[in-house]
């Protein structure tokens, strides 16, 4: 009868121990099962693609009034990319142009084009949350950082895995990012950008990813610059093409004029 | 004799000689209290520079521009040894970058301006940032001018974030202490300007003993690598400010001296016109035409001569009062003019004797002027008082 006792409380001490270990390791299991590196590399695969052409809106809200523009998109890898904008008026016809690291606006008002380097790229577009910067960052994320396992967080209901992208050399603007990856479809839900000392400056949210051929792509994002209050930029796709052919001349700065 | 002469019939004239000669005073008056004023706003603006910013001038990266901010990255390099090697009441560091404030969470473009808080050549008011230790905390220590803090809404222990970039490009940003709001006499290095330790900055951006200028008392021969620019060049900007200014009161000046002669050239066409008989009766008498062209001459004359000692009179009266106020300037508090004082004279003798020589002359010019028909006079036809009908 003693015997059995201690056997029973060995059992169960060994239960606890290997539940507490398991408890403790979860995460690890979890890491060593999702190569985090490769959950970025799946992520940028479904979202980046040969060419992309896409119509939307862009809604910047400056905390005091909301401005809407309509535009368009045709993007070639992650270096090429000619953006229309439709409206409102005053926007109409200004054509944005992004060959590599370069990036050409053209307004029809003043009727010229002008290059945004250097140091003008680091300015906010047209009001927005973002930067030209932000707008002609043209590296897939799996090439530019490298990507550790956090923790696994609940986000619009989806179990998702969080990830810790540390910039491979230091010339990256953001040094470091937060990304929650649902991995079960290899979609981001939230990214967080952060300063080098580690404060938090913007935040971008996905929202209603939809099946668009093979791929899922958000239909909504939300910029957010964390510094400034009440402001948010908003992106909107309303038609998204995949794999399109694109003319030659839409890349050319022979397209910034009226 | 002749002066005798002149000096009786200038008396005569009564209200119209002491109008004349209040108002040529006056004009001098005007003109040197205007002069001296535009050089009191010149001097004080130049000392204020001087004090708080150029000092003898400065050793700049090539390149680096004030005025164009984007750049001031791109322009900065190593302090040169013999500029680091003179003592701190000879040279002034300062490392220029861009950054962004956002205090109440609004964004603020501002330039963060890295001085080397050792320095005593440059009178600026940064004790606050003394007794903070050479590497930079989680909290960046920072002092503002009290435009700038007024602008910015922020006040002494005020918390806010900045952000910058380094020398990558990599943004980061910290909490920023506001430890001291200062009062700086020069609002350009007040307004739109973060003062922070030069090691700070430094570090922050990852410009390890970087500068893009440095100040000297004098001027320490050709450094390598640096180019030297003279006060004037440095503050070239405010003198072709004032420079263009003068040009738009010299019209003021013309205005005023064109008043007083009016009323000179007036009563000598009034005398000429009025004392016909007068005139024919000294020719009668013997006297040459330029004899008598002379004698209505120096009658005009007398006012602008008595002109000078009543403006020497009344002006160092006026002068002196108004060195014990100075003109208050206050209204332009909201401009980058590098002064914060009240605006004293600064008198120049040779401006002065210049002024009263140019006056005087024109005023002899406008007496002379109407007068010289006499020569043309019959002095038959004058002694009847028809020479001029």
């Amino acid at each position: 009868m003693i015997m059995e006792y201690k056997k029973l409380i060995l059992r169960t001490g060994f239960l606890f121990l290997s539940l507490l270990f398991l408890l403790l390791n979860g995460q690890n299991v979890f890491a060593k099962e999702l190569d985090p590196q490769k959950i970025l590399e799946a992520v940028d695969d479904n979202l980046w693609s040969n060419t992309k052409h896409i119509e939307g809106r862009l809604m910047i809200d400056n905390g005091r009034k909301e401005r809407v523009l309509t535009w368009e998109n045709w993007m070639e890898g992650t270096d090429r990319a000619y953006t229309l904008y439709k409206s409102p008026a005053r926007e109409k016809g200004t054509k944005m142009l992004k060959i590599q690291s370069k990036l050409w606006m053209y307004t029809p008002r003043t009727d010229r084009k002008l290059l945004i380097a250097g140091h003008l790229l680091r300015q906010s577009m047209m009001g927005s949350d973002l930067s030209y910067e932000d707008m002609t960052e043209d590296k897939k994320l799996s090439a530019a950082y490298k990507a550790t396992f956090v923790a696994k967080e609940e986000l619009q209901k989806t179990e998702c895995c969080v990830l810790l992208l540390t910039a491979h050399d230091k010339t990256t603007t953001y040094q470091t990012r937060k990304v929650w990856v649902d991995v079960e479809k290899m979609i981001v839900f939230k990214q967080e950008l952060y300063a080098k000392g580690g404060k938090l400056l913007k935040e971008i949210e996905y929202f209603d990813y939809r099946l668009l051929g093979k791929r899922l792509f958000p239909r909504k994002m939300i910029f957010r610059d964390l510094l400034k209050e009440n402001t948010k930029t908003t992106y909107i796709f309303d038609a998204i093409e995949f794999d399109v052919d694109i003319p030659d001349k839409y890349f050319s700065q022979s397209i910034l004029k009226r | 004799m002749i002066f005798n002469i002149a000096w009786k019939n200038f008396s005569r004239q009564g209200i119209r000689a002491v109008l004349n000669v209040m108002v040529t005073a006056l004009a001098m008056i005007a003109v040197v209290f205007n002069i001296s004023l535009y050089n009191g706003f010149q001097a004080q603006t130049t000392r204020n520079m001087i004090r708080t910013d150029v000092a003898g001038g400065h050793y700049r990266v090539p390149g680096f521009d004030i005025l164009s901010p984007t750049e001031w990255e791109d322009v900065t390099r190593k302090i040169p040894e013999s500029l680091d090697d003179l003592p701190n009441a000879e040279r002034a560091s300062a490392l220029v970058q861009q950054g962004q404030l956002f205090p109440n969470r609004r964004l603020y473009p501002v330039q963060l301006r890295g001085i080397d808080v050792h320095q005593t050549l440059l009178d600026l008011p940064l004790d606050g940032l003394k007794s903070y230790g050479e590497r930079v905390e989680d909290i960046i220590p920072a002092v503002l001018g009290v435009k700038m803090a007024q602008k910015a809404h922020l006040k002494q222990g005020d918390t806010t974030v900045l952000k910058w970039r380094d020398r990558h490009g990599v943004v980061d940003a910290r909490d920023l202490l506001v430890v001291d709001v200062v009062t700086m006499v020069n609002s350009r290095v007040d307004e739109g300007v973060l003062w922070l330790r030069l090691d700070h900055l430094q570090d922050m951006t990852q410009r390890q003993n970087e500068i893009s200028w440095v100040a000297v008392k004098e001027f320490q021969g050709p450094v390598q690598g640096m180019e030297f620019q003279e006060v004037d060049e440095l503050i070239a900007d405010i003198l072709n400010l004032i420079e263009n200014d003068r040009k738009y009161a010299q019209v003021f000046w013309v205005i005023l001296i064109f008043l007083a002669g009016i009323g000179v050239f007036n009563t000598q066409i009034l005398n000429v016109f009025k004392r016909q008989k007068e005139i024919g009766t000294l020719m009668a008498l013997g006297m040459t035409s330029a004899q008598v062209v002379g004698l209505f001459t120096l009658e005009g004359s007398m006012a602008a001569l008595l002109s000078v000692f009543v403006a020497l009179l009344l002006g160092t009266a006026l002068f002196a009062w108004f060195q014990s106020v100075g003109l208050d300037i206050s209204h332009l508090a909201e401009s980058t003019i590098p002064v914060h004082e009240n605006i004293l004279l600064d008198i120049h003798s040779g401006e002065v004797v210049s002024t009263i020589v140019i006056i005087v002359s024109v005023m002899v010019l406008v007496s002379w002027l109407p007068v010289r028909k006499i020569t043309r006079l019959d002095p038959t036809l004058a002694l009847r008082g028809r020479a001029i009908t």
